[in-house]
């Protein structure tokens, strides 16, 4: 694949993540549900990573991370290390052990959304110091309500992938 | 002439005489209305006289069609411009209404507070955290803005405190956000106790006003303001009212669950409070 191959593929990738970012930022965030906002960010992350593999995802991971931690007020720097990780993890559990269905999308989603609510938790009962039974409550309906989401993030970057994906440019 | 005096003539004459005489006492007799036969008259020809000069006024507009169609699309064209350049301004003007408006308010609460130094901002981002509630504003360093400032807005209602600043913008923590701290006041009553956020109520947009003595009177809608004991805040910011209150599980303090007196969603514009006087 040549570098203008290259650049266009990650183009389109961009593109793709661009709507994601504003439904995420500019209007879900104005509406929620019992109090809750899905966070769509991590799920645009699992998407590009069962599709195009580990290597492709650890960098998507890390440049959708560093958006997450600075376009957003009170962004972390462990969102940039939590999104690489979902990169490469999802990569490799998509390409040996699940498919690279929608199926295989949904469990990986899940999977990334438990390890990102299971760092939250730490940091509410440690740091925070709150109570079990409401972080909880909090993590379930945000990792529901933004599981509900995954269609969509999926049916953008299949669009995406079906384009520039893979070795189609190659 | 003969023939026609023979004719009917003298009917037609004595007709019309008897007719303007009508007229004439009519329209004297009714001050200022039409007389009748000019009222039936006009009825009747009302609808043709409509109708011709609807022709005519179409005739019109199709000549000047032919006749000037390269003058009106050229006019056509600068009149979108001129409309786009309305509206441009218009919504400038309303931008400009609505500032004015909160500049206004905010020389209410600036004659109330003269120690109050002021440096207006605009909310940039919000955080779409289910775990935090921050703001980003376009205001930083440069602007002479530092952390541990407080935000309010143009009615003087606290919006939060500066928790993060950068050259050219700053990060506020609002009152609903957890790591949200500050001594609060019943003015009512003169309880103080601390303001606090909280995970469980951050959620439905609300704060907790904790560590009350078991003897303070509170009731639903009370108003609640910043003490300013610290020295570190400002005293007299409105953070919202009691909602509800409820005893602390170890039964020796109570707490009330405060509805803060800020939209959130809806502000667009904050004021930072820089310089404050501590009163002693």
């Amino acid at each position: 694949m040549t570098r203008a191959n290259l650049i266009y593929k990650w183009s389109v990738y961009a593109l793709a993540l661009l709507p994601i970012w504003l439904l995420d930022s500019e209007i879900l965030s104005f509406y929620p549900l019992f109090g809750v906002v899905p966070i769509l960010l991590p799920l645009a992350t699992v998407a590009v990573s069962v599709l195009e593999g580990s290597y492709a995802g650890a960098r998507f991971g890390f440049a959708v991370g560093l958006l997450w931690a600075t376009a957003y007020p009170g962004g972390h720097g462990d969102r940039i290390i939590l999104l690489t990780l979902v990169g490469i993890f999802v990569g490799i559990l998509s390409q040996y052990v699940l498919s690279q269905t929608f199926l295989g999308y949904f469990l990986c989603s899940l999977g990334a959304l438990f390890a990102r609510a299971l760092l939250q938790i730490v940091i509410a009962l440690f740091v925070r110091i709150s109570s079990p039974y409401i972080v909880l409550e909090l993590v379930c309906i945000e990792l529901i309500w933004t599981m509900c989401w995954t269609p969509l993030v999926y049916l953008v970057f299949r669009m995406a992938y079906r384009r520039v994906g893979g070795t189609k440019l190659a | 002439m003969k023939n026609f005096m023979r004719e009917n003539g003298w009917l037609l004459l004595v007709i019309s005489v008897l007719l303007s005489l009508f007229i004439t006492i009519g329209s004297a007799l009714m001050g200022g209305n039409v007389n009748p036969i000019a009222a039936v008259v006009g009825a009747v020809t009302a609808p043709i006289r409509g109708g011709v000069a609807a022709m005519v006024s179409w005739s019109d507009t199709v000549k000047n069609y032919v006749l000037h169609y390269d003058e009106m699309s050229t006019d056509l064209s600068e009149l979108e411009k001129e409309v786009a350049t309305l509206e441009n301004e218009l919504r400038q003007a309303e931008d400009a209404i609505r500032e004015n408006e909160q500049l206004r308010i905010l020389l209410g609460l600036q004659a109330k507070r003269q120690d109050f130094v002021f440096e207006s901002a605009r909310i940039s981002s919000r955080s779409n955290s289910n775990w935090e509630s921050m703001l980003t504003l376009s205001k930083g360093s440069r602007h002479g803005v530092a952390a541990g400032d407080c935000v309010v807005t143009e009615t003087g209602a606290l919006v939060g405190i500066v928790e993060q600043v950068s050259q050219s913008f700053s990060i506020v923590s609002t009152v609903k956000n957890t790591s949200f701290e500050m001594g609060g006041i019943i003015p009512r009553t003169d309880s103080a106790g601390i303001l606090e956020g909280d995970f469980a109520l951050m959620s439905d947009g609300k704060l907790k006003f904790n560590y009350l003595s078991e003897s303070t009177q509170m009731v639903t809608g009370d108003e609640v303001i910043t003490s300013g004991l610290s020295d570190l805040y400002p005293s007299g910011l409105v953070v919202g009212r009691v909602e509800s209150v409820f005893a602390d599980p170890s039964g020796m303090t109570q707490y009330a669950v405060i509805a803060p007196e800020v939209a959130f969603d809806e502000l667009i514009e904050v004021f930072i409070i820089k310089e404050f006087d501590i009163v002693e």
